[in-house]
C-alpha cells in the first residue's frame, strides 16, 4: 500500500451511552480494554498493522482522556512527518460551528482533510470495535471488484440477524439490498461499519448528502442505501474472526471473559498482528505470599494479596488481603481493599471497593455491576 | 533543572566477570523484569527536569542503544539538548575501579564546553536507587560547595563501592572499597561545570585516573560536601548483589519507595499484553512482568517479559529473564536464567542460596 493511496477516518466521537458509568466521563473508544489497552488501540493498530500511515480521528464526546491517549500516534507507529495521527474535533468557522451529527456528517465536516490528503481511497472506521482486520487485504479486494464501496461483513448466526444490518450479496460479493435491521432477514451477512470507499465518489456523494433535508447523515442510514439506488458497485469483503462491538456493560463483560481460559476466543497474545498500546512504565505485577491468582490476566503494576479467580486486573490494579474476585474486570487503577468481596462486577478506573465490601452477585439472572470511575463503594452503599 | 546537565559513564564493568556481563555492559543488565540497570541513573535525571543527558558508551554498546534508542522513553528525544551517545576509552578500563574516568571526559570536552549550563550531574549505571536530585541540586547551591556528592552510610562491606573520608560534611580523602560504617559514594555527583573544564587543565597529566583520584591531593583546594541519601540503595558489582537486589523488590516496602509515583523510574516500553496465569497455575510472592504465561509453579521469584513456565514446571527464588520457557516438569531453582533460555522438559537448574546458578543467554 503505497503512500496516501488511502487513507483511514476514525469514527472516535461516540459516546457509547449503553457503557453507563464506564462512559461517564471518558468516550467509549477510550474505555480500558483487556488488562492494559483502550479500545481505541485494536483499529489504531489494525491501521499500521495495514500500512496505512494517515489517519484522521473524529472525536466530540469527552475527548481530553481520548486525546491525550493518543498523543502524537507515536504508540502506534503512528507519528509521521507526512500523515500520521489527526485528531479532528468539531470546530468553528466563519458561519458558525456544529457539533457531528451523524457518522456521515462527521466526515462530511472533514471534507478538507480528505482533500488535503488527496488519495484514492478512503477508509471509515469505529473507533470501538475489536478485532484484527488487514486493512490492505480489503482494499485488494475493493480493488480487484473495481468497485465503488466495499463494506466489511460477517456472518451472524440466523437468529440475530434482525439486530444488524444486513446485506444481501450475490456470489461474487455483489450487493444487492440493504435492510437496516430486518425483521425476516434473507440473508445473514452483517455490516461491520467498516468501509472503503473510492474517494471521489465519497467527497461527491457527501456533499450531496449534506443538502438532503430528509438525511440524517449517517453512513448505513442514508449513503449506503443511496449509493445501492444510484447502481453503484458495493462489494463485500467477508471477515470470519474475531468481532465485537462492546455496546453494553453485558456485552464489554462477556468480551472481557473471552479473553480468558485455555484457548481464549481472542488471542491478544498473537505477536504476527500486535495489538498495540499507548502504556504507562510501571513496574512487573506482584503477587504475594498468600495469594491466589487462576485463569486471569494481571497487567503491570498490580499488586495481588488476595484470591482472583477468572478476571481481568488493568495496569495498577490492587486486590488486598483476603479479598476475593470472581469473574470481574478491574480498570487501571482500581482498589479491593482488605476482605473485600467483588464478584461479576466491571470496576472503573481509580474505583475503591471498601474493606470487607461486597459487590456484585453469583446470580448470572442479575446484571453485572458496574462501578463507575473515581467511586469509592463503602459500607452499606451497595 | 535548566541549568544543569547529566553525564552516565556506562563503560566501566564489574571486577568480577560473571557469565552476566560477558555479554553486556552493566548498564543494560536486565533488572526486576523488565528495567535495565541503567534506567535508574536515566530517571534520577530527567525526574528533576534535565533533558540533556550525555551517555559514554563502552566497547560493546549494542544492549545499551537497543534499550536506550532515541532516548523518547526517558523524554529525551529533544529539539535543544537531549541524549548524546559519547565514545568511551578505548580499551583498558573495563575492568579497574574507575568511575570517572578523566580521559572519558576530556575526550568529550566538547560536550561540556558547548553547554550553557551552570552545573553538570555524573552518574554511573551501577546503582539503583530513586533520588530527588532536586534537592540534591539545591543543597549544592545553598552549600557553596565545588563538588556535592551522594553518599549514604555503609551497612556492609563491598570491596567495590568507592568510599570518602568525611570532616563535618567535607570529603579529604577517598579510596576503594568500603568497609561496615565508612561513607560510601554512590556514584553520582554535581560538579559546577567551568571548574570541571578547569580541572581537565589542571589534571591534564594525569587522565588516566578517576576523575577523583585525579584531585586527591587537592581536597584542602577543592570544597566537596556530602549529601547524605536515606533510602533504598543497592549498589551492584556482582552477581551476589545483583540477585539481593532483584529479591529485594519483593518486599512491597521497598518496591513502593523505587517505584515512587512522582518519581517513576521510565524504561523502555513495549507492546506485550498483561500476565496470563492460567488454570492450574501457582504462583506466590513473585514479580511477573507483562507477556508472561503461567501454567505451572513459581514462589519467591522475578520474571522478565514473554516468559512461559509451562505446567508441572517449577521455579523458586530465581530470576528468569525475558523471553525464557521453562518446559513442563524442568525445574529451576536458586538460579539466574538469563534471556531466551529453554530449560527442557524434566530437567533441573539449581544452585544453592548462597551461590546462585547462572545460566547464559542463549543468543
Amino acid at each position: 500500500m503505497s503512500k496516501k493511496e488511502c487513507i483511514a477516518m476514525l469514527l472516535a466521537g461516540g459516546q457509547g451511552s449503553r457503557l453507563g458509568a464506564l462512559t461517564s466521563n471518558v468516550a467509549k473508544p477510550a474505555v480500558s480494554f483487556g488488562g492494559k489497552f483502550r479500545i481505541i488501540d485494536f483499529a489504531l493498530s489494525n491501521c499500521a498493522n495495514s500500512g496505512i500511515t494517515t489517519v484522521g480521528v473524529l472525536t466530540q464526546y469527552r475527548p481530553y482522556l481520548l486525546h491525550s491517549y493518543i498523543g502524537t500516534g507515536e504508540a502506534w507507529n503512528l507519528d509521521e512527518r507526512n500523515g500520521g495521527v489527526s485528531i479532528l474535533p468539531p470546530y468553528a468557522t466563519q458561519t458558525g460551528g456544529a457539533w457531528y451529527e451523524g457518522t456521515a456528517d462527521a466526515v462530511t465536516q472533514n471534507l478538507g482533510y480528505i482533500e488535503t490528503n488527496d488519495p484514492e481511497y478512503v477508509l471509515i472506521l469505529s473507533g470501538d470495535q475489536l478485532y484484527r482486520m488487514d486493512y490492505d487485504d480489503m482494499l485488494a479486494t475493493h480493488k480487484a471488484n473495481n468497485a465503488d464501496l466495499t463494506i466489511a461483513v460477517m456472518p451472524v448466526p440466523w437468529e440475530e440477524a434482525s439486530r444488524f444490518g444486513i446485506l444481501t450479496a450475490e456470489d461474487d460479493g455483489r450487493i444487492t439490498k440493504f435492510s437496516e435491521k430486518p425483521k425476516k432477514p434473507d440473508s445473514n451477512l452483517a455490516s461491520m461499519g467498516i468501509y472503503i470507499f473510492n474517494a471521489d465518489l465519497l467527497v461527491e456523494t457527501l456533499k450531496e448528502d449534506a443538502n438532503d433535508q430528509n438525511s440524517s447523515h449517517d453512513f448505513g442510514g442514508d449513503i449506503i442505501p443511496k449509493l445501492l439506488a444510484d447502481g453503484k458497485r458495493l462489494f463485500t469483503y467477508k471477515f470470519e474472526g474475531f468481532w465485537r462491538d462492546v455496546g453494553t456493560i453485558s456485552s464489554y463483560h462477556e468480551t472481557s471473559m473471552d479473553l480468558l481460559g485455555p484457548n481464549p476466543a481472542f488471542d491478544i497474545f498473537s505477536t504476527t498482528f500486535p495489538i498495540m498500546s499507548n502504556s504507562s512504565t510501571r513496574p512487573p505485577a506482584f503477587v504475594g505470599k498468600d495469594a491466589t491468582i487462576d485463569d486471569s490476566l494481571i497487567a503491570n503494576g498490580c499488586q495481588v494479596y488476595g484470591i482472583v479467580k477468572h478476571s481481568i486486573l488493568s495496569t495498577d490494579a490492587y486486590v488486598g488481603e483476603r479479598a476475593t474476585v470472581v469473574d470481574s474486570v478491574l480498570l487501571p487503577g482500581a482498589v479491593v481493599k482488605d476482605g473485600a468481596n467483588v464478584v461479576r462486577a466491571i470496576l472503573g478506573e481509580n474505583s475503591t471497593v471498601e474493606e470487607n465490601v461486597s459487590v456484585g452477585s453469583v446470580d448470572t439472572t442479575k446484571d453485572t455491576a458496574v462501578i463507575g470511575n473515581d467511586v469509592v463503594v463503602g459500607k452499606g452503599e451497595n | 533543572m535548566e541549568k544543569v546537565i547529566g553525564l552516565i559513564t556506562c563503560n566501566y564493568s564489574a571486577k568480577e566477570s560473571s557469565p552476566l556481563n560477558e555479554s553486556r555492559p552493566m548498564a543494560s543488565l536486565p533488572y526486576f523484569g523488565r528495567y535495565r540497570l541503567v534506567d535508574f541513573a536515566l530517571s534520577n535525571f530527567v525526574n528533576c527536569g534535565i533533558r540533556t543527558v550525555g551517555m559514554v558508551m563502552p566497547y560493546n554498546y549494542r544492549s545499551i542503544i537497543d534499550h536506550v534508542g532515541s532516548g523518547k522513553d526517558w523524554d529525551l528525544d529533544r529539539k535543544n539538548g537531549g541524549l548524546f551517545i559519547l565514545p568511551g576509552s578505548a580499551f583498558g578500563t573495563s575492568r579497574t575501579g574507575a568511575r570517572f574516568l578523566l580521559r572519558d571526559l576530556v575526550h568529550n570536552k566538547v560536550y561540556f564546553t558547548r553547554s550553557t549550563s551552570d552545573a553538570v550531574f555524573f552518574s554511573t549505571a551501577n546503582f539503583v536507587y530513586n533520588i530527588d536530585l532536586d534537592k540534591v541540586y539545591e543543597a549544592h547551591k545553598a552549600s557553596g560547595a565545588d563538588i556535592t556528592v551522594l553518599t549514604k552510610t555503609a551497612s556492609e562491606k563491598d570491596p567495590d563501592v568507592t568510599a570518602f573520608d568525611v570532616e563535618d560534611g567535607r570529603v579529604c580523602g577517598v579510596h576503594h572499597g568500603t568497609a561496615f560504617g565508612e561513607t560510601m559514594f554512590l556514584d553520582c555527583f554535581v560538579i559546577n561545570r567551568q571548574l570541571l573544564l578547569d580541572m581537565f587543565d589542571w589534571y591534564a597529566a594525569t587522565d588516566y585516573l578517576d576523575l577523583f583520584e585525579a584531585m586527591a591531593g587537592d581536597f584542602g583546594r577543592v570544597n566537596i560536601r556530602t549529601y547524605d541519601f536515606d533510602g533504598y540503595v543497592a549498589p551492584i558489582f556482582n552477581k551476589r548483589a545483583y540477585f539481593r537486589a532483584n529479591m529485594d523488590l519483593l518486599d512491597p516496602r521497598i518496591t513502593s519507595e523505587l517505584f515512587v509515583e512522582e518519581r517513576f523510574i521510565k524504561t523502555k516500553t513495549h507492546d506485550t499484553p498483561p500476565a496470563k496465569f492460567e488454570v492450574g497455575s501457582h504462583v506466590c510472592h513473585s514479580a511477573v512482568a507483562s507477556g508472561d504465561r503461567i501454567y505451572g509453579n513459581v514462589s519467591d521469584s522475578i520474571l522478565g517479559r514473554n516468559v512461559i513456565i509451562e505446567a508441572g514446571a517449577t521455579v523458586r527464588n530465581s530470576i528468569v529473564m525475558q523471553g525464557c520457557v521453562v518446559k513442563s516438569g524442568a525445574r529451576v531453582e536458586n538460579a539466574i536464567v538469563d534471556r531466551a533460555n529453554v530449560v527442557p522438559a524434566g530437567t533441573e537448574l539449581r544452585g544453592t542460596p548462597e551461590d546462585v546458578l547462572i545460566k547464559e543467554k542463549a543468543h
